[in-house]
């Protein structure tokens, strides 16, 4: 069962948002582009506005799809913690709450990708959200 | 505006003790190493390290009077890493080889390839070829689709450089320069005492470790691969070689394994020497620096008819 939960749009007043992850070939493999694509309805959406996610630290996330001439949308996705605005980020809850969303993304993306496969790479590699 | 030179830690000077240099290629600051006179030697680095790789090979080829030429990628090492995803094709970095080899006007030159200083130093060799006396081949691969059954697998490889997954591991947790290639040496503990802090050093911020996750998904996987062109013809273009070439390859490389890896070179390059099998799993220079310094070294001597 996925930690991540999609929400409408917060409201923003008095918050920031704050740089988390960028990813600038979401096609790469094209199935995450086409989970984007298809989780946050960009065929309709289109840059018009940003997804929102909600992470197990309770910190929500801005979800800001980017376009490139030539490639299909979405080319990039970034991911950015929507603080409290003058209120430093707690690192290492933002680590875990990527690892989660990356987590929930594979999931979305299905077979042959696998969550387990993920952890088990985040175990060779020793993230600390792994440990 | 340039990105500021980064700058080694005292410490290291003892086993890295070059004067740095710098060109500008293609718009970027190129760090390289240029030591000795005589006829040159260039040691291509591949992904995620820089020319401190070669620090155990170098003092043999300087001893046996040779001009060792050792470049950092743009991207890597001591030389500017571009933050935008679109300046490091397989080309872009070839092109930069061509125009530092350009600018220092190399000739009679031997190529030592590794990683992805092979499909970047084999562009420059063949686009270059006037300038090329021999090729020294070691854990690289020149053909596509895909180069080997490993590379194909969602694990481990494409789960480590997955789409966010890549930034994020190899990115944010620096997870190829530290944990990747401790794992990828046969030394580990001689590896993380010596070495592994230097590669992970110059690789400072999440940022300027781009290439280290945009690398591996140039490795050709199926027909839809950017660089498919570009493998065809060096693969084409290698076979028609008559350079003298060596190929050295590690004994314990489960990445690049020798029975796929080594084998197809010896098809490719029927004249070629080797494959010289030394310790070593993909970076062998850690575990075998001097020795394929001596290698190369007596490879060379050969061809000047001196014979080791």
């Amino acid at each position: 069962m996925s930690e991540i939960t999609i929400i409408d749009a917060p409201d923003l007043t008095g918050k920031r948002q704050a740089f988390a992850l960028r990813e600038d070939r979401v096609g790469h493999y094209d199935e995450f582009r086409e989970f984007f694509s298809r989780t946050f309805n960009l065929d309709t959406v289109g840059l018009s506005k940003p997804g929102y996610l909600r992470a197990p630290s309770g910190m929500e996330y801005a979800v800001i799809f980017t376009g490139r001439s030539g490639e299909a949308f979405p080319a990039g996705v970034e991911l950015f913690a929507l603080p409290e605005a003058l209120e430093p980020l707690d690192d290492d809850a933002v680590d875990r709450d990527l690892w989660a969303i990356l987590g929930w993304m594979i999931d979305g993306v299905g077979a042959p990708w696998s969550r387990q496969d993920l952890e088990t790479t985040g175990k060779v590699y020793r993230i600390p959200a792994m440990r | 505006m340039p990105q500021p030179a980064y700058t080694l830690t005292p410490e290291i000077a003892d086993v890295w003790p070059y004067q740095p240099r710098y060109k500008q290629v293609n718009g970027w600051r190129m760090h390289y190493v240029d030591e000795g006179e005589g006829d040159p030697i260039l040691l291509l680095h591949g992904n995620p390290t820089w020319g401190f790789l070669w620090r155990k090979t170098i003092p043999a080829l300087l001893a046996a009077g040779h001009r060792v030429i050792v470049p950092d990628q743009i991207g890597f090492g001591l030389s500017e890493k571009p933050t935008n995803e679109r300046d490091h094709s397989l080309d872009s970095h070839a092109s930069n080889l061509i125009c530092l080899v350009r600018q220092l006007d190399l000739t009679n030159l031997t190529v030592v390839c590794h990683d992805w200083g092979g499909p970047t130093g084999f562009s420059m060799a063949l686009h270059e070829a006037h300038r090329v006396r021999s090729l020294v081949i070691m854990s690289t691969w020149a053909w596509p689709r895909p180069p080997g059954e490993f590379h194909t697998r969602i694990f481990p490889w494409r789960t480590m450089h997955a789409p966010l997954v890549g930034p994020y591991l190899l990115g944010k947790h620096n997870a190829l320069a530290g944990r990747g290639t401790y794992l990828s040496v046969v030394g580990r503990e001689q590896f993380r005492d010596e070495a592994q802090a230097v590669y992970e050093g110059v690789l400072p911020d999440p940022a300027s470790r781009m290439l280290t996750w945009v690398w591996p998904r140039w490795i050709p996987i199926d027909e839809s691969a950017r660089a498919m062109e570009r493998f065809e013809w060096m693969e084409a273009e290698l076979s028609k070689t008559t350079w003298p070439s060596m190929i050295i390859w590690g004994r314990e490389d489960e990445v690049f394994d020798a029975d796929t890896f080594a084998t197809r070179w010896q098809k490719i390059l029927p004249h070629a020497e080797g494959p010289h099998m030394v310790t070593g799993r993909h970076f062998l220079q850690e575990d075998s620096g001097a020795e394929i310094g001596l290698l190369i070294r007596d490879f060379v001597a050969n061809l000047d008819g001196k014979g080791a």
